[in-house]
C-alpha cells in the first residue's frame, strides 16, 4: 500500500559499515550509484571488439547496434562542448562528457520501475553542481589571476552603472550552482512524484468494490503517456545540466 | 482539521505559479515558430536553443509543481 507519493525518495539502509567515527554504510542511493558506474563501464568493455594487453579496448571498425548507443553519447557531449566554447575548450572534454553520462544514466535508471532515482535527492545534484561550481573558480583564478574580477563587470560600463550592476552580476554567480542543481532535482522529484499521485488514483479507483472500479484504466493509461514525457524529461535534463555547464565554463575561459 | 484545510488551500495557491510558466512555454515555442518559418534552414540550431529556454521555463514551473507537493504531502 502506498502511504504518500514521496515514500519513493526514501534511502533505505542495506547494509551498515561503520569505520572509526565515519558512517560508510551502504544505502539503496549508493547501490544505485555504484550501479551506474557499472552500467556505463561494463557497457563499453563489453561492446568492444578485444581487449589487448594493455587492458585497453578497441571497438569495432565497422560500429554494431550497442557501439552507435555508445559513440551517439560520445558525439553528443563533444558536440555540447565545442559548441559552446571554442577549440580551448578541448581538454575539458573528460569532464563534460562524466557529467553528461553520470547524469543521463542516473536518469534513466530511476525510471525503471521499483528502482530509485539518484538525481532526486538534493543532496546528489547540489554536490555535483556545487564541485562544478569550484572547479570553475579554480579555472579561473589560474587562468586570470586578479583579471578575474572583470567577470562581475559587463563591458562598456560607466562608474554609476557599475555601482548597480556589480552587486547584481555577483548574486547571480552565486546562485549558479544553486539553480542547477535545484533545477535537475525539481524536476526529476516532481516528475516522479507525479507518476506515484497518478498511480494513487488509480489505486483508490480500484478499491472501490463497485462497477466504477473499471475505470481504474484511466489514470493508467495516462500513466504512459506520462512515462514517455518523463523519459523525454530525463533526456532534456541531463542535456540542459551539461549545457548549463559548458556555458559557465565558456565565461570562465573566455571573460565578457 | 483547520490545518488540514490550510494545507489545501495552501497547495491549491501554489499551483498558480503554473500560469506564469504556460505564458512562457508558450512564448519560447512561438518564437521557435516565427523564426523557422522565417528562415528553415536554421531549424536545427533554433530547435536546441528553443529546447534549452523551454528546460529552463519548465524548472521554473516545477519549483512551484514542487512546492506545491511539499506542502500536501511532506509537512
Amino acid at each position: 500500500m502506498l502511504h504518500t507519493p514521496l515514500e519513493q525518495f526514501q534511502i533505505i539502509l542495506l547494509f551498515s559499515i561503520k569505520l572509526f567515527c565515519f558512517d560508510f554504510s551502504i544505502t539503496n542511493l549508493a547501490l544505485v550509484n555504484l550501479l551506474v558506474l557499472a552500467i556505463f563501464a561494463a557497457m563499453v568493455f563489453f561492446f568492444s571488439s578485444n581487449v589487448n594487453y594493455l587492458k585497453e579496448t578497441s571497438f569495432f571498425f565497422i560500429p554494431n547496434t550497442w557501439q552507435v548507443f555508445v559513440e551517439a553519447l560520445y558525439e553528443t557531449s563533444a558536440q555540447l562542448l565545442f559548441d559552446n566554447i571554442n577549440a580551448e575548450g578541448e581538454k575539458y572534454f573528460p569532464f563534460i562528457s562524466v557529467i553528461f553520462t553520470f547524469v543521463l544514466f542516473s536518469n534513466l535508471i530511476g525510471l525503471v520501475p521499483y528502482s530509485f532515482t539518484t538525481t532526486s535527492h538534493l543532496i546528489v545534484t547540489f554536490t555535483l553542481s556545487l564541485s562544478i561550481f569550484i572547479g570553475l573558480n579554480i579555472i579561473c583564478i589560474q587562468k586570470h589571476k586578479f583579471h578575474m574580477l572583470s567577470l562581475f563587470l559587463p563591458a562598456n560600463t560607466s562608474f554609476g552603472l557599475a555601482l548597480l550592476l556589480v552587486p547584481i552580476e555577483l548574486l547571480s554567480y552565486i546562485f549558479k550552482p544553486i539553480s542547477l542543481g535545484v533545477r535537475l532535482f525539481a524536476n526529476l522529484m516532481a516528475g516522479h512524484t507525479l507518476l506515484k499521485v497518478i498511480v494513487g488514483f488509480s489505486w483508490s479507483m480500484l478499491l472501490l468494490e463497485d462497477f466504477l472500479a473499471v475505470f481504474h484504466i484511466v489514470p493508467l493509461l495516462i500513466l504512459v503517456v506520462l512515462m514517455g514525457l518523463e523519459l523525454g524529461v530525463a533526456l532534456i535534463q541531463a542535456y540542459v545540466f551539461t549545457i548549463l555547464t559548458c556555458i559557465y565554463l565558456n565565461d570562465v575561459i573566455n571573460l565578457h | 482539521m483547520l490545518l488540514q484545510a490550510a494545507k489545501f488551500i495552501g497547495a491549491g495557491l501554489a499551483t498558480i505559479g503554473l500560469a506564469g510558466a504556460g505564458v512562457g512555454i508558450g512564448t519560447v515555442f512561438g518564437a521557435l515558430v516565427i523564426g523557422i518559418s522565417r528562415n528553415p534552414s536554421l531549424k536545427d540550431e533554433l530547435f536546441k536553443t528553443a529546447i534549452l529556454g523551454f528546460a529552463l521555463t519548465e524548472a521554473i514551473a516545477l519549483f512551484s509543481l514542487m512546492m506545491a507537493f511539499l506542502i500536501l504531502f511532506a509537512l
